[in-house]
């Protein structure tokens, strides 16, 4: 894995340099630090190990709490605290990339304004999904697919038969359906859905894995009928765009507030975490505040609380395709290749 | 395995490319510099508006009043000036009652490079061809720059095909000849002169287990220049075909490419190397001899390329498609020199090869500009001695761009006299070794 092996050099040098900013041994006095994998005692290097570690913890705690005083006195004194440190991840160290759409574009707004998803996101056309299977379809796949109708307003079921998927495109197309969700199944577990705008919309191809159902989620709520709300996260780029407007197609564009339901896509290094929830605010009585009134009425306090709805999965684009679902002539406007994979730090959505 | 592409050729030669795209805007992208620049977006034309979405261009890279033609999704074709966009005249192919071009879009056009010279007058042949296959051929004059053009008796029309869709429309080098083939269409040359079909392509024989592929041609380009009996196309079934029109009706070699169609096909000047994109984003060298592979062009390309083209002068092609960048490969080492982020999905490509990296694309337009200032002060009067008055001037900027081409060519041909040195050593020595052996 040459990659790694580059970017573990990077990161290395970046720790000699922390080395060289602390008060460190010099090489002379290195070398004669004995590290307790050269002990070959079991007992005694357990030991060192053990040692070591605990002086290394003892440490850390130290400067976790000259940091968090040295925070304080600044707030007393009524200066600026020192600027907490905001620690490295790998999206925040992403390669920087020039497809990410930028707000004063003109031309991605245009762009926009032709492209398939304009008319429903337009409240010209109510969108209306139909979901169908692959062709051999259990135990897992309904239960999900009766867990998608729940999500998605305005969605209908069909079984799939043996028909052609170029065949129920056409009937689609016929039957004014504004897309059509194909869940595919192996060795009866869902693995994959196939999106397809409608009439002349594109094709998604998406991995789907860690689905966990309604049922198996800890105090789920059953969703109710409203609309529910749409929140799309970090779909920053062109591509990632024309994804996210796909998810935003799917869903009718006037929310019902009075569900409190909430639908999340979450882009999270190119995987689209997919959640379902029922938010409330809860009117509880300030235990603090009451204890000080003096007025005698409680103060109030909101605190909004979370439940989950279920299903929950995550997506992986694997191709998407201009036109509808047409495998062997079909053009694609993005495909995955080995050679893009240069870095773990590149991410196309 | 580290999967990190070395760029060994940094920079890109100077290179001019035009790149049209869904919106229905012109982008040039320019790598200036004597030797090794960045290629940069340097102007956009036109208004974005997705129902002019370019289908079609073809361009006349004359080094004197070069003409690029555009046709657009509502039947338009422009006649342009590529170096600084002034339109010398629109018209729509579907007439002036303008019927809905709704199935019937534009599919191939061709702008003609040989000029009557008998004429006095600027005009330029089109040739378009519809999905429907309704193909014409139209002469249009234009007196200057205004929109007042007229059109030279009516157009010569025909259908080239009688159902199916048409989706390729080629002219050969020498402009005598045009190719047109499509889906459920098998390709057919025709003579444009006299408007008659003169060949047609059989389709190829069932396989082994008796299925039979649907013709679908995509794509299309004539091997030579001053040939029009061989011709490479593309189909949908990820096949590229090499038919010689006098040898047989069925393809002489034939090869896969792939899983997907193949949408993009182009001939190098050397006349064996072919070019091929398809539509999950491969790009390709062939030797259409043997039909072997070259050697593919690795440039994380990840959408479909909808048009492949070489550089005359250079060592270089440039693909653009559906992933909205326009790459540029070196041809020698099949690397990426640099790829350009044009942000709309792109659907044509063309090089203006009187591009030469100095500021003579500007002093071209300059120049131009002046000769139309020329013209509107001496009025109609003096219209025949146009021509003549334009005459010098180009020479002069003409010139240097000349001596560049020259240097260009003379360093190919250094290259040729050098490969047909060694080649005749080998033949020299495979000699000896016969004459070792008897």
């Amino acid at each position: 894995m040459g990659f790694k092996r580059r970017k573990g050099d990077g990161d290395g040098e970046e720790m000699e340099a922390e080395d060289n900013r602390r008060p460190s041994f010099n090489t002379a006095e290195r070398r004669n630090v004995i590290l307790p994998s050269m002990i070959k005692n079991k007992d005694k290097r357990a030991k060192v190990y053990a040692k070591q570690k605990h002086e290394k913890k003892v440490e850390k705690q130290k400067k976790i709490k000259a940091r968090d005083a040295a925070e304080k006195q600044a707030l007393e004194l009524g200066e600026e605290p020192p600027q907490k440190m905001v620690p490295k991840t790998i999206e925040n160290t992403r390669e920087a990339d020039e497809t990410v759409c930028r707000p004063d574009d003109e031309e991605l707004f245009a762009d926009i304004d032709a492209d398939e998803f304009n008319p429903v996101l337009r409240r010209e056309v109510t969108p209306k999904v139909l979901i169908t299977t692959c062709r051999f379809n259990s135990t897992r796949g309904p239960a999900f697919i009766s867990e998608l109708q729940s999500v998605i307003p305005n969605s209908d079921y069909r079984k799939r038969g043996t028909y052609d998927l170029k065949k129920i495109v056409e009937y689609a197309k016929k039957k004014d359906y504004t897309s059509l969700i194909v869940v595919h199944t192996n060795r009866r577990e869902p693995d994959a859905l196939l999106i397809i705008g409608l009439p002349n919309g594109p094709t998604a191809h998406f991995k789907l894995s860690n689905l966990v159902l309604r049922k198996d989620i800890k105090n789920h709520g059953n969703p109710t009928s409203h609309e529910p709300e749409l929140i799309l996260n970090n779909f920053t780029t062109r591509l990632g765009n024309r994804v996210g407007r796909f998810f935003q197609s799917l869903f009718p564009q006037e929310p019902n507030f009075r569900g409190r339901r909430v639908v999340t896509f979450h882009n999270q290094r190119d995987f689209i975490l997919f959640r379902h929830h029922r938010y409330i605010f809860d009117v509880k009585e300030d235990k603090q505040s009451g204890a000080k009134g003096k007025d005698g009425v409680a103060k109030e306090r909101v605190k909004p609380r979370l439940q989950e709805c279920g299903p929950k999965f995550t997506l992986k684009l694997v191709t998407l395709q201009h036109g509808t679902f047409d495998t062997k002539g079909g053009e694609f406007e993005w495909v995955h290749k080995p050679e893009m994979d240069t870095s773990r730090r590149r991410f196309f959505l | 395995m580290p999967r990190v592409i070395s760029n060994e050729t940094l920079g890109c030669p100077p290179i001019r490319a035009l790149t049209f795209d869904s919106l229905g805007l012109i982008k040039v992208t320019e790598a200036r510099g004597k030797e090794r620049g960045t290629p940069t977006v340097v102007n956009t034309w036109g208004e974005m508006n997705a129902s002019r979405s370019v289908l079609a261009a073809s361009m006349d890279d004359r080094l004197t009043n070069p003409l690029l033609a555009v046709a657009r999704k509502d039947g338009n074709v422009e006649v342009l000036n590529p170096c600084n966009n002034d339109l010398h005249f629109a018209y729509s192919v579907f007439g002036d009652d303008g019927s809905s071009p709704e199935d019937n879009e534009i599919s191939g056009l061709h702008l003609f490079r040989k000029q009557k010279e008998d004429q006095t007058e600027r005009s330029c042949t089109l040739l378009t061809c519809t999905r429907k296959g309704d193909v014409s051929l139209r002469t249009v004059q234009f007196p200057d720059a205004r929109a007042d053009s007229k059109d030279d008796a009516a157009p010569k029309t025909w259908k080239a095909c009688g159902s199916g869709e048409l989706l390729v429309g080629k002219v050969d080098g020498t402009e005598n000849f045009g190719l047109f083939g499509g889906k459920r269409v098998e390709v057919n040359i025709w003579d444009l002169e006299q408007c008659t079909k003169i060949w047609s392509a059989k389709s190829p024989p069932k396989d082994n287990l008796g299925i039979f592929t649907p013709t679908w041609f995509t794509c299309a380009a004539f091997m030579s220049n001053d040939d029009h009996r061989k011709f490479v196309t593309g189909t949908k079934s990820h096949q590229v075909r090499l038919y010689d029109v006098s040898a047989q009706r069925r393809p002489v070699l034939s090869f896969d490419f792939h899983e997907t169609a193949i949408t993009a096909i182009t001939e190098d000047p050397d006349g064996h190397t072919v070019y091929v994109g398809n539509a999950s984003a491969d790009l390709a060298a062939f030797d259409i001899r043997t039909g072997k592979l070259l050697g593919s062009f690795l440039g994380k390309c990840s959408g479909s390329i909808r048009s492949v083209v070489r550089h005359p002068h250079h060592q270089v092609i440039a693909s653009c498609g559906l992933d909205r960048y326009l790459r540029i490969y070196d041809v020698k080492t099949r690397q990426l020199i640099s790829a350009v982020f044009l942000k709309q999905h792109l659907t044509g490509l063309v090089f203006d090869s009187g591009f030469s990296g100095e500021e003579i694309a500007v002093a071209n337009t300059e120049v131009d500009a002046e000769t139309e200032e020329t013209m509107k002060q001496e009025g109609d009067e003096e219209e025949n001695e146009d021509e003549t008055e334009e005459a010098p001037v180009k020479k002069k900027k003409s010139k240097k761009e000349k001596r560049n081409r020259e240097k260009v060519s003379e360093g190919e041909e250094v290259d040729e006299v050098r490969s047909k040195k060694t080649r005749d050593h080998k033949k020299k020595t495979k000699k000896v070794k016969h004459t070792q052996q008897d």
